[in-house]
Formats: C-alpha cells, structure tokens, sequence
C-alpha cells in the first residue's frame, strides 16, 4: 500500500519530465531561453479543467483541446521573440508568466483565486484510472514524448533549431528561415506543455492559478539546466531528481531547502553544462 | 497630488535597487536575481544592527559596508568560476543562491516579520491635505543624495572610468591597463550597497523585514532595468520613476482590474513590442 | 548506568502504544511564519493532553512535515503519512492550496484530516472525512457586516477586498449582508496581497467619507492599511477578521495606527476559561511570543480530535469520523461549539478592538442566523 506515495511521486517526476522535455526544445534547441515555461503549462490545464468541470467534456476531447490552444498560444507568443532578444526576451516570458497568472486570478470565468475544483477523475478506456493506473498512463506518454524528442534531435529539425541557436546569420546564410524554426519551437514547446497540464489537471482534481506562477517556471529552468540541456536524457533526469530531491532530503528537516539550493549552485558550478549535459561526470560515467 | 508623491517614493525605492542591479548588469551581463537575496540582507543587518546600536545612520552605513563586501564574495565564489559558460548557467546559480539565502536568513532570524521603527523626529508635511510622512521626506533625500553620488563616482573617478570601460568592452579595458578584477569587485559593492541601502529603507518606510521581502524585488527590479534598456544608468533611473508612475496612476483608475505587477509586467511587454531594446538603449560610443 | 537508562527508555516506549497524529505545516519558503505558529499550537495541545492523561490512556505523537506550501508535497505527503507512518487522523496547519488538494487523498484514503486555518470554501465538500475548525469566511463576513451596521451604526461603507480566496470569499458575504440591513457600499477596490501602498485607493476612499471601511486582508497588509489612513487623516473606524488577529498586526503599524480598528475573530484573549489562560500564558513563555489566532486554530484542531477519539472509544479511523460530529464542548481555545452535519464549525464570534496597542473584546456575536454556516 505504501507504494501509493512512491508512484505518487513518479506521476509528478512524469509530468514534470514532459514540461521540461517541452522547454528543452526552446531552450536546448532553439536558443530561446524563456522563464515563463509555467504559463503554457497553466493554460493547457486550465483549457482540460474548464472543459471537464464546467462543460462535462470527456477525457480525449479535454486532452486535444489542452494540446491545441497551448500549441496555438505558443505560436501566438512566440511571434514577440522575432522582435525581441536574449535577456529581453527571458523577462518578456516572465512578464507572459505574471499576466497569464494574473488573469486566471482576476477573470471569474477562471474561477478567480478559488481555483477550478471539482475535476472527474480520468475515464481512460472507460476505466476510472487510480494512482498505479495514473502513473503508468502518465509514464506512457512520457515514453511517448521522449520518442518524439529523439525523433525532432535526429531530423532535420534539429538542424534548422542547432543552427538558429548558434548563429541566426550563418543559419540564414545556408537557407534555414530562422523566424520558422523560431516559431516552431514555440509551437511545440507550447502543444507538450499543455499535454503536460492536462495531465496536472487530471491528478490534482483541481487547478489553482498559483500552481503556474513564475516560481513554477523557475524550477522548470532549473531541472533542465541540472539535467543539461541539450539532451534527451537530461531533463528527465533533472525532472526526476529535483522532484525525489526535497522529498528525500525530508530527514534533515529544516536545513532542507538551505540543502536544495546549495546542490543546485554545486552541480551549476562544477557541472556547467548539466549532469547530463556535454561534459556532464553522469553522461561519461553511462559512457564508459 | 498625493498620487505624484507616493509615486516618487515608490520610484526612488525602484531607483535604488535597479542602479545597483545595472551595476552589475552593465559589466557582467548576468541575470543576477540574488540581487534581491542581498537586499534582504542589508534590511536584516541594517536591523540587527540598529537593534545592537541604537543609531539608525551607523547602522545604516554598517550594514552597506558589510552587504557590499557579501556582494564581492558573491561575484569572487559563485559568479566568476562560471563567467565563460553558457549565459543561463549564472542565472540558474542566481537563482540557487537566492534560494539558500532566503533560507538562511529564516533560520538565523526567524520566520517571523520583524517591525523596523525608526523615528526621525521631522514632522511629517502637510499641504493642502496631501501629506509627506517623515519616512518619505527621508527616502526622498538619501535617494536624491545616493544618486549624486552614484553620478560623481561614474563620471569623476577613476573608478567610475574603470567601469565605464569595462562595460563597454571587458578584453579592451584590459589590455588598456584597466584592473578587471578590482573593478568588477567595485561593481559588485556599489551595487550590493545601494541594494542594502533600498532594503532598509524600505525595512522602515514598511515598517517591516521579513526573510522573503526579496521575492518582489527578485522581478521588478528586472522590469524597471529592462526598460531602461539593460546596463544604461540613466535609463534605469528614468525607468523606475515612470514605472512607480504608471502604476500608481492605473491602480488609481478604477475598472482597471489587473494587480500592480501584472501592470508593470504588460508595460515592459508593450514597450518591448515597440522598442524592442528598451526605451532607452544605451548609447554606443 | 546509561546502559540501565536506555533499556529502561526502551521499555518505556514499548509500553506504552501512541496514538499518531500527522501535521502538515509550510516551514519553509512564502508560509514558513504562519507554518511555525500553527506547529507551535498544535505542539502546545500534544502536550496539554499528554500531560494530562493521554487519550484513552495513550500518548499523542505528533509527526509533522513541511509542505512549502505547495499542493505537490501535501499530496504527497497524503499518502506518506497514511500509509508508511499510519497516522490516524491529520491536521493541515497549511493554506488553502494544499489543504484542498490534500483533503481529496484523505478523503480516498478514508483518513480523517481537521484543517485549522484555510479558508477555501470547497475543502470540507471532499467529502465525509474532512472537517475545518476554522471560520468559514462566509460566516466571518457576515459577521461584519453586523459588526459595522447594527454595533457600528454605519451607513455607508467602503470595501478592500484582497484577490485571494480568502479576501474575496470575506467582501462578497459582507457586501450582501450589509445591503440586507439597509447599508449602501459607497466604494470599492481590490488588492494583491503583495500590495503595500494603499494610499491610492485611501485617497479615493476620503473622498467618498463613508462611516467605516470593511478591509479583508492579513496582518501585514492590515497594519500598511491602518497607518496609511492614519497619515492620511482618515479617521472613520476600520473594520478586519481574523486576518489582523497577530500580535504583529499592532507591532507592525506605525504611530500606534492599530488603536481603534475592529476585528471579528476566534480567539477571546480576555476569556475567563482555564484553558484559554494556560493556552497564552504557556505560549508566550515556551516560544517567545504572543499566541496568534492561527496557533490557536491549530490548538484547537488537535483538541478536538481527541475528544474525537474519546467519544469513539477506540482508535478507528471511521469511528473517530462519526464521532467527530458528536464533539461539543466549552474547554476550547477558540470559541468553538460543533460541527455542522457539512463538517464546519459552529462558533461564537468574537469582537476584538485595539486599545492601547493590545486586543480586547468588544462584544460577541452569538446569533444562530449569523454563526451557523451555511453552503
């Protein structure tokens, strides 16, 4: 029965694995750097608790609509990066982040500060999913998402987005349109980041507009740059590590978080590039 | 009227934070968000101090002296090890440190918000019904006084000719005969300092010092440096009072529904969307 | 020697069974100050009972963890405390957040959890295992509205609602109430609970020169609240819930601005009732400050179980649930009185005001229409 608090545990690595896989194309990818990850995540699960609270909608329809708009709102988002650059852009996305937050708050269709509570649980296959069932559906589509993060690191895609990060003009000069690969990626990062909040949705029973707010997104950063970024691998080792992390540092108590931060200033300073990163002492240690 | 002088209050706090932020932001290029870490620690030293003293202005000037020599030991133990990385890898050990920061000023003072009570013994002012509390007169004074100086040093010094230099191009600078090292330092007291002169001001405007009065700060002072264009001085002042004003005029036109951070935010993006390096870029020479 | 003293120990503990009680608190992070005051309580209350008597002749044993005040750990934390430490009951000395999204698991998980001090409506709607001690911020406006009109004698009134679950909750009961008996709202704005300059919306609201201001909020907003107003020259009455109830509240404003305002809340600090007197005479002097009305909520969380777990007569999850209804008494710290049959609390109102930089009571309001919760 205990095993309840381990997969518990795995659901949210799970979901978190997917936010950070989907911000690695941006950041990892594409050079795009954004601080406001948490606000494609809170519309695609606002989107799926909307639609199952208020409207009954089932499950697939919830999850397709979560994908969509967070996909559509990405693009929409991302048109601004076209215009603004580095550090610009990274507080532009926290500013998204704080008005999208402010907006679920303050807009009653949203439910303002209550929340959407009243979520049904998840009817897969006619089947209400429990917590074992909920971490093994999650846990698929994150396999899912890292076959399709493997896919988009082979293609040509990965070509168009490494060359958009090193140097947009040497990417313009062999023909690759920056602005389109730029937009994809928003696109993208944006769809998986609204799977990811239908997947919230579905196990918390209820969304609160403060599950999406800026410190969100600053963990979301912070998994994939532990991680290393770059990397398939990477973000789900740092997704899964920082969330194991505060709930094994448990019994030192109330140096916890003094613990939590330091690790992450340790690994940053001595594994610049992640633990999984490039050089990362975790990816040549799986080398040898 | 009373809505102009509350703005300048709130401006001259956003002044304060965001020069010493543009400091270090100018010569670095780092997204250094544990700039809010240290202004909480000059608010906490200021009132342990002051607590130990009794004195306001010797508190006042020991804890600047001492929040500007933490600031060093940031950049020389945490910042310069990593300064060749990629611009994120910084920025996520900012983040760390602000982390452990907050966490370390709850164990060593507590949870607890703390009262800062300081009494100046200036009558507040009263014009027509709009009223200058003493506390405002004196954040109004030492902002004023805090930026001649902040002028003279850039402009009249060595020093200030060092950072100027090192902002523009750090490899230059060097190779001209300029100390890197020793200025870079500088950069980080200046800026640390007038974070821990902002943090006890507003430790006794608010009356209050708690182990999270960074988190706020940790953004806005973001927002007010990005819109004066990232590294430009003038522009961060400048910036800060326009912030403080357009948010004080759109929290006072009612119907206006969204919180005053979200307003600030929605400023900087629409500015942005304009001018796309902030309003005021820094001039090239 | 030491030998003889830990097998003895050893014995001690083997004796004797513990009843265990889980406790989740913010410790660290934005709630790490209303975290410590609600351990602080509900560490109080362990004790009272422990050292009187025990429940059913056993000791309580409080296993408590830090949430951050995040919905992810509470849930977490559900399941680690039901099913690896088996505790038998919890108390949320947490926020509304990860209060409503733990009690679901605790619901599933057919654990009774009392939440002290949240506000959202929808925690006890989880189901029939999830009570709250606390007032239920329907009724508190309520109250205050009867506060500011009948007691009060106002007229026209002005409305600062904070935007959080709780502000917004508190200024759409008063507002409705207050139309009831025949009062006119002449303003009214909202804030974030991060605002700190009110002197806007007081600008406005001179201008208005209503008889008194119904402002939600906490403590730390309430003390900007009062001084700005003061420095302003606003003198009309202000009114505050159980927000304001902390000592900080006072300590906080500047220039004694705190003397004068008005407050409904739980904690009757002039009460005569033993256990009141202990609960903050003990506080203070075990951790170095006054009680607030948050450690008192949780106080009296714990209290409340264990008549719970009295009345059942055994250690059951299911009947402790059942009993719970069946609580009823007067030697509590708060004035709580009975669960309603939607598991919330029925309870006295206290006025409070501030004089000379210390609560006292003002009045009580004790009429069922007001004081029984309703959904």
């Amino acid at each position: 029965m205990s095993l309840d608090y381990i997969l518990t545990l795995i659901t949210f690595s799970n979901i978190f694995s997917i936010l950070t896989l989907s911000l690695n194309i941006l950041v990892g990818y594409a050079g795009q750097v954004s601080l406001g990850h948490a606000a494609f995540f809170g519309i695609g699960a606002y989107t799926s608790a909307i639609l199952a609270a208020k409207f009954g909608v089932g499950y697939w329809w919830t999850l397709l609509a979560s994908v969509l708009i967070s996909g559509i709102v990405g693009l929409l988002l991302g048109l601004p990066s076209l215009r603004v650059k580095h550090d610009f852009l990274v507080l532009a996305t926290i500013g998204i982040n704080f008005v999208v937050v402010s907006m679920f708050k303050y807009i009653d269709f949203f439910g303002g500060p209550y929340g959407i509570v009243g979520i049904p649980m998840a009817k897969i296959f006619g089947k209400e999913l429990s917590t074992p069932g909920f971490s093994l559906y999650t846990s698929l589509w994150l396999v899912a998402v890292i076959l399709f993060d493997m896919y988009l690191n082979r293609v040509y895609a990965r070509y168009g987005f490494e060359a958009v990060k090193e140097n947009e003009k040497a990417a313009e000069s062999i023909g690759v349109s920056v602005p389109l690969f730029k937009i994809y990626a928003f696109t993208i990062s944006g769809a998986i980041a609204g799977l990811a909040g239908n997947l919230w949705t579905y196990q918390m029973g209820m969304v609160f507009p403060d599950d999406f707010s800026f410190s969100v997104s600053i963990s979301i950063l912070t998994m994939l740059v532990l991680g290393g970024m770059g990397t398939t691998s990477g973000p789900v080792f740092g997704a899964y590590t920082l969330t194991f992390l505060p709930e094994a540092l448990r019994f030192i108590q109330d140096y916890r978080m003094l613990l939590y931060g330091s690790i992450i200033v340790l690994v940053m300073m001595y594994q610049p590039s992640g633990l999984l990163g490039k050089n990362g002492i975790l990816r040549k240690l799986f080398k040898r | 009227m009373q809505d102009v002088v509350n703005a300048l209050v709130l401006g001259s706090i956003y002044v304060l934070i965001s020069v010493g932020l543009t400091l270090v932001y100018g010569i670095l290029k780092i997204l250094h968000i544990a700039h809010a870490g240290i202004y909480t620690l000059g608010a906490f030293l200021g009132l342990m101090f002051y607590h130990m003293t009794g004195s306001f202005w010797v508190s006042l000037l020991l804890s600047i002296f001492l929040t500007g020599i933490a600031g060093i030991g940031v950049y020389r133990y945490f910042y310069r090890k990593v300064l060749g990385e990629s611009r994120i890898v910084p920025l996520v050990i900012s983040i760390g440190l602000f982390i452990v920061m907050q966490d370390l000023y709850r164990l060593v003072w507590g949870p607890y918000r703390q009262p800062f009570a300081v009494n100046f013994g200036i009558n507040d002012i009263r014009i027509n019904g709009v009223v200058i509390t003493q506390h405002q007169i004196v954040i109004l004074i030492i902002t004023a006084v805090s930026l001649i100086l902040v002028y003279l040093v850039m402009n009249h010094t060595k020093l200030g000719l060092a950072m100027r230099a090192c902002a523009e191009d750090m490899a230059i600078a060097g190779t001209l005969g300029v100390d890197v090292e020793r200025t870079i330092s500088m950069a980080f007291f200046l800026g640390s300092a007038l974070a821990a002169l902002a943090g006890i001001l507003v430790g006794v405007y608010e009356n209050n010092v708690y182990p999270t009065m960074g988190e706020v700060p940790s953004y806005k002072s973001f927002v007010v440096i990005v819109l004066g264009g990232f590294g430009s001085l003038y522009g961060a002042v400048l910036a800060g009072f326009i912030l403080a004003f357009a948010e004080t005029l759109l929290v006072a036109w009612k119907g206006f529904v969204l919180p005053r951070d979200a307003i600030a935010f929605l400023v900087m993006i629409a500015v942005l969307m304009i001018k796309p390096e902030g309003l005021f870029r820094r001039a090239t020479r | 020697m030491r030998k003889l003293g830990f097998l003895l120990l050893l014995v001690g503990v083997l004796s004797f069974a513990t009843i265990k009680v889980g406790l989740f608190v913010p410790l660290t992070g934005i709630g790490a100050d209303d975290g410590l005051s609600a351990l602080h309580g509900a560490q109080l209350a362990v004790e009272y009972i422990n050292s009187h008597g025990g429940v059913l002749g056993d000791k309580i044993n409080l296993l408590y963890y830090d949430d951050q005040t995040d919905p992810k750990q509470a849930v977490t934390l559900a399941y680690k405390m039901v099913q690896r430490d088996r505790v038998i009951a919890v108390i949320s000395g947490s926020y509304s957040g990860p209060t409503r999204a733990a009690a679901s698991i605790y619901q599933r998980l057919r654990t009774p959890m009392i939440a002290a001090y949240a506000v959202h409506p929808d925690i006890t709607k989880a189901g029939d295992y999830i009570f709250r001690v606390g007032t239920l911020a329907t009724v508190q406006g309520r109250a205050g509205a009867h506060l500011a009109v009948e007691k009060l004698g106002a007229k026209k009134i002005a409305i600062l609602t904070m935007d959080n679950d709780f502000g917004v909750s508190l200024a759409k009961a008063f507002k409705s109430e207050a139309e009831k008996l025949g009062a006119k709202i002449v303003y009214e704005a909202k804030f974030s609970v991060e605002e700190k300059d009110f002197r806007t919306v007081l600008s406005e609201i001179k201008k208005k020169n209503p008889d008194v201001i119904y402002a939600t909020g906490y403590y730390f907003n309430a003390s900007k609240i009062v001084t700005q107003a003061k420095e302003l020259g606003i003198y009309q009455t202000i009114i505050g819930q159980e927000g304001y109830d902390s000592p900080l509240f006072i300590q906080l404003s500047k220039n004694h601005a705190a003397n004068g305002t008005v407050i409904t809340t739980d904690l009757d600090r002039d009460s005569e009732k033993p256990v009141v007197k202990w609960f903050i005479k003990e506080y203070e002097e075990k951790y170095g400050r006054p009680a607030d009305m948050v450690a008192a909520s949780t106080f009296d969380a714990v209290m409340i179980l264990k008549k719970a777990i009295e009345i059942a007569g055994k250690v059951d999850k299911s009947a402790i649930k059942k009993a719970m209804l069946k609580v009823k008494g007067e030697d509590f710290v708060t004035g709580f009185k009975r669960f309603t049959s939607f598991r919330e609390a029925v309870r006295e109102v206290v006025c409070q005001v501030v004089l000379n930089d210390s609560f006292h009571r003002l009045c009580k309001i004790d009429d069922p229409s007001i004081t029984t919760p309703t959904r």
